[in-house]
């Protein structure tokens, strides 16, 4: 197998170019997403050589301790993109969210690493780093999910999570639907995505082993590790994520209290 | 020694919405096995009181006993078991009818509850209901089955008390009639009701008027809940 090709600064430069074709259609159909598109792909710049630049100094230094500290500082930054996507009081559930997610990407990666890969140094960087990666935006896409639509889907449907308390519920049985809804809305691109993964599209994560010369019988193998990897950590977040922040956000009634969610002026 | 509290006694209850005054001392004591109902302006709290001997609104002041009983935080769990509760628009949750009749003998409260729906065929057909409608989804029910599909639910569960709010708005004369013709024939179900319509007002021992409240007038309930 051949080693991975480097792209120069000009051939990248040629991938810009590509850009040409989504502007021009977004300009000739005036739709209107130009400026955004444009920030975006400023932002994904910026972001990624920031991120490849602070990569290499981690893989140099390959410590476990500033790896870790890459980890929680990856995960400080998912934890508030979700509750500002749920709208969710952030001085309230940080802690809780960050728990979950911290779990939810701890417990697969360093499966990952350990048992199946079998390093020596369970927070080796090379591995950790891209690994706890994959798993966190998963992670974060879940909870996105899982979290926005159980508080939501209690405040909308107040009258008939009322109806239950009054029918003698106790908070764990007036909530239960509500919690196994949010699970199934949370991992069913997942479970999905796994069902149709190389028939519809070639994953990222295989892609990627292929394309660094490996065999790609190993790349599957990669491939099917990650896909467990990414099923059971969105899992058990979601799960975490909900379970942690339900535990405040209930009063002695059982009532949700409405001080969970963002007031407009924080919005 | 036998319980003679009343069935439900409310003093001095405060009730806010934010700075919104709903409810102003408020006192009311229902007698076990009594009819009443609470009549009075829009706004002026009459579903805000049910909804708090309910535990679903908390009061700023006051108190609430449910057969004796305080209610706190603590004892809520166990008062909604004594009672039952009607709205004006029930929302019995998603599925069949016959999942949503059947789903509060799941819990734990309920346990000892379930041979009761042996009466579930002679409740419908008391309350002009076609078996066939157990099978349709909840959302392609009338708003007038709604109705009797959460009072025929609330029969079932035996409980010594029931909270009606505007439960028979979406009914015609027949229906009304044999809704009021069921409470009239069991004596020991106490039942406090909020209505508006002179035939239920005739099936009452006792109405209480509510007066209307300036902080809230022209606004209804819903409105200043949320």
């Amino acid at each position: 197998m051949n080693e991975l090709v480097d792209i120069g600064f000009w051939p990248l430069a040629v991938a810009y170019l590509l850009l040409i074709l989504p502007l021009a259609i977004l300009l000739l159909q005036h739709v209107p997403i130009l400026k955004e598109t444009g920030i975006a792909v400023v932002r994904m710049t910026v972001q990624l050589l920031f991120v490849g630049f602070y990569l290499q100094i981690l893989f140099r230094l390959n410590n476990p301790w500033l790896n870790l500290g890459w980890m929680a500082v990856m995960i400080s930054v998912a934890d508030g993109s979700i509750l500002r996507s749920c709208r969710l009081n952030i001085r309230r559930f940080a802690g809780p969210v960050f728990l979950a997610l911290f779990a939810g990407t701890a417990i697969p990666v360093l499966v990952f690493v350990g048992p199946i890969l079998r390093r020596p140094g369970w927070l080796d960087a090379q591995y950790v780093i891209p690994l706890a990666g994959m798993v966190l935006g998963n992670c974060l896409r879940a909870d996105i999910i899982g979290l926005g639509s159980f508080y939501q889907a209690i405040a909308k449907g107040e009258k008939a999570y009322h109806q239950s308390l009054a029918q003698g519920a106790r908070l764990h049985e007036a909530v239960h639907p509500y919690f196994r809804d949010a699970l199934q809305a949370a991992l069913l691109p997942t479970v999905a995505s796994m069902a149709t993964i190389g028939l519809v599209a070639l994953p990222g994560m295989m892609t990627g082993v292929i394309l660094a010369g490996a065999d790609p019988l190993t790349a599957i193998k990669y491939q099917i590790a990650i896909m467990i990897a990414i099923l059971s950590g969105t899992a058990v977040t979601v799960f975490l994520a909900i379970w942690l922040t339900a535990k405040t956000s209930f009063n002695a009634y059982g009532l949700l209290d409405k001080g969970i969610f963002r007031k407009k002026h924080e919005q | 020694m036998k319980n003679t509290a009343p069935a439900i006694k409310i003093d001095s209850l405060a009730v806010r919405y934010g700075e919104l005054r709903v409810i102003d001392c408020f006192d009311l004591q229902v007698a076990r096995g009594e009819r009443v109902i609470m009549t009075g302006p829009s706004g002026s709290g009459k579903s805000t009181v049910l909804k708090c001997i309910m535990g679903l609104a908390i009061p700023r002041e006051g108190s609430i006993s449910i057969l004796g009983h305080t209610l706190d935080g603590r004892r809520v769990w166990e008062a909604r078991r004594s009672l039952a509760y009607v709205g004006q628009e029930p929302d019995l949750g998603s599925g069949t009818t016959r999942e949503a009749i059947e789903r509060p003998f799941g819990y734990r409260a309920n346990q000892g509850l379930r041979e009761n729906l042996q009466r579930l065929p002679a409740l419908l057909e008391r309350f002009n209901l076609p078996q066939t409608l157990l099978d349709k989804e909840i959302p392609t029910l009338s708003g007038g089955e709604k109705q009797r599909m959460a009072l025929v639910s609330a029969i079932l569960l035996d409980r010594p008390i029931i909270l009606l709010d505007e439960a028979s708005s979406a009914l015609d004369q027949d229906n009304r009639r044999a809704m009021a013709d069921y409470f009239r024939q069991t004596a020991d179900i106490t039942v406090l009701s909020v209505a508006h319509d002179v035939g239920w007002l005739a099936f009452s021992d006792r109405v209480v008027e509510m007066a209307a409240n300036p902080d809230v007038a022209g606004k209804d309930e819903d409105e200043r809940a949320g």
